[in-house]
């Protein structure tokens, strides 16, 4: 995984910009509890070849729970959430949806084989790499997705950076440090990372700045003083 | 540099983070433009040798401005800004500075091509690259800060070069020395790695999840708004 901490960092930066009225230490703790349970499905490896980085990686998951919101709380005539719950966490419960998809399953997607992204539903892992660029003898170009027809049979190839299914990739965790079905002798090294590379140290960075400057900035003055 | 457009949308995200009650679509596309301000210096490298990430990129520019800020809107008795642009004005030239240094240099200097920090009284490119982890075959290992690192640099980091040894190819200018070079191919890179592309996708998102709030919320504080 990219570590939790960066997920962290880049999702305190995103919750501070959409939790509005409702920022406060509740909601950002709330928050940070939806960034770190999907890394749970680590432990499901065991009984799962290749839970990890399916079971709480993906995008269906997501949007299942995201239209069961929709549905309740604004076609429903009885909402039974917010029977249930103030407004203020059917609001962090859509920030915690989206910090989910942006700060967590896309970051990931971006490194190492990437995430099952359409799990349940189709069980393919998809890596994200590439560039787009505007070059002065190419015109614009992008590499994210690799469309290619084949000249002698003329068949279309969309490559989206696919890497495998639940039997062929295991993404390295710390809970299982290598893949199971490899055999060697190498003593276990569980690596922790905080941060691998310069712009996770610099997406940690933000978020805490971000925390700091929302501390130390003065309170709103009411509408009459503006 | 990173891609401009890196630099815009974490100037984009620090904005709905920190503008508060001044948000609004004026406000957004000031702290935007200042987030984007300090790439500008690769147009001033077609004259100054070597400006590119480091004539808008060094600190002094913005511990200046915010040393002044500060002074006006913290120690006056009266603050001159205030008077003129009001609480929000405030706070949007504060956001805007954050945005500067956060979103305008930041990016380059983790991971990037490096920033001439202290220029033009010291003159070193720097750069924030490495890792940080924690194993339990070696414990912490940690490589982003350098004490005693061979190079030009006076700060325990990285350097890359100086002024006169290290170019940065740009758009504006694709070998990185004073001089038009026209016929040149120029390349102007918009995402460069995959976590770029998911900034860049969050902000735009971010905002518009903003933006449609703020339409449906207030509509009278609007109103008021032309009417002032």
């Amino acid at each position: 995984m990219v570590s939790s901490v960066v997920h962290a960092g880049f999702a305190l930066l995103l919750a501070a910009g959409l939790l509005g009225d409702y920022y406060d230490r509740r909601a950002l703790a709330v928050v940070l509890v939806v960034v770190v349970v999907p890394e749970a499905d680590s432990f499901l490896g065991f009984v799962m070849p290749g839970a990890h980085r399916t079971v709480g990686h993906n995008l269906v998951l997501p949007a299942a729970a995201a239209a069961l919101l929709y549905y309740d709380t604004r076609l429903r005539e009885r909402s039974a959430l917010r029977e249930r719950l103030a407004d203020r966490w059917i609001a962090v419960a859509w920030v915690g949806l989206f910090v989910h998809a942006f700060a967590h399953v896309s970051l990931d997607w971006i490194h190492l084989e990437g995430v099952n992204a359409f799990w349940p539903l189709r069980d393919r892992f998809y890596a994200l790499d590439g560039e787009i660029l505007l070059s002065t003898a190419d015109g614009f170009v992008q590499t994210f997705v690799d469309l290619r027809t084949d000249p002698e049979t003329g068949t279309r190839t969309v490559d989206a950076g696919a890497t495998g299914t639940t039997k062929t990739v295991h993404v390295n965790n710390p809970v299982e440090p290598r893949d199971p079905d490899e055999v060697t002798d190498e003593p276990v090294n569980r690596i922790f990372p905080i941060a691998n590379a310069g712009w996770r140290l610099y997406l940690i960075g933000t978020g805490l700045f971000v925390l700091a400057a929302r501390r130390l900035q003065d309170r709103t003055p009411a509408d009459g003083e503006r | 540099m990173a891609p401009t457009l890196v630099n815009a949308a974490f100037g984009a995200l620090i904005a709905a983070a920190l503008l508060g009650a001044a948000f609004d679509r004026r406000a957004v596309a000031i702290v935007v433009a200042a987030a984007v301000l300090p790439d500008l210096d690769a147009v001033a490298s077609l004259a100054v040798p070597g400006a590119t990430n480091a004539l808008l990129h060094a600190v002094w520019l913005p511990l200046a401005a915010g040393g002044v800020l500060y002074w006006d809107t913290r120690l006056r008795d009266a603050s001159r800004l205030r008077e003129r642009v009001g609480w929000r004005g405030v706070r949007v030239a504060w956001v805007a500075l954050a945005a500067f240094l956060v979103a305008g240099v930041g990016p380059d200097l983790f991971g990037g091509e490096g920033v001439n920090l202290l220029y033009p009284l010291h003159d070193a490119y720097y750069l924030v690259d490495g890792g940080f982890v924690v194993s339990t075959r070696d414990g912490v290992v940690q490589t982003f800060v350098s004490v005693g690192a061979q190079g030009p640099g006076i700060l325990p980091l990285e350097t890359l070069g100086t002024t006169e040894s290290y170019a940065i190819p740009t758009f504006a200018n694709p070998d990185g020395r004073p001089g038009f070079s026209l016929g040149a191919e120029r390349e102007l890179s918009l995402v460069r790695t995959g976590w770029q592309l998911v900034v860049v996708a969050s902000a735009v998102a971010s905002l518009a999840v903003r933006f449609r709030r703020e339409g449906r919320t207030n509509p009278a504080e609007d109103v008021a708004e032309v009417s002032r």
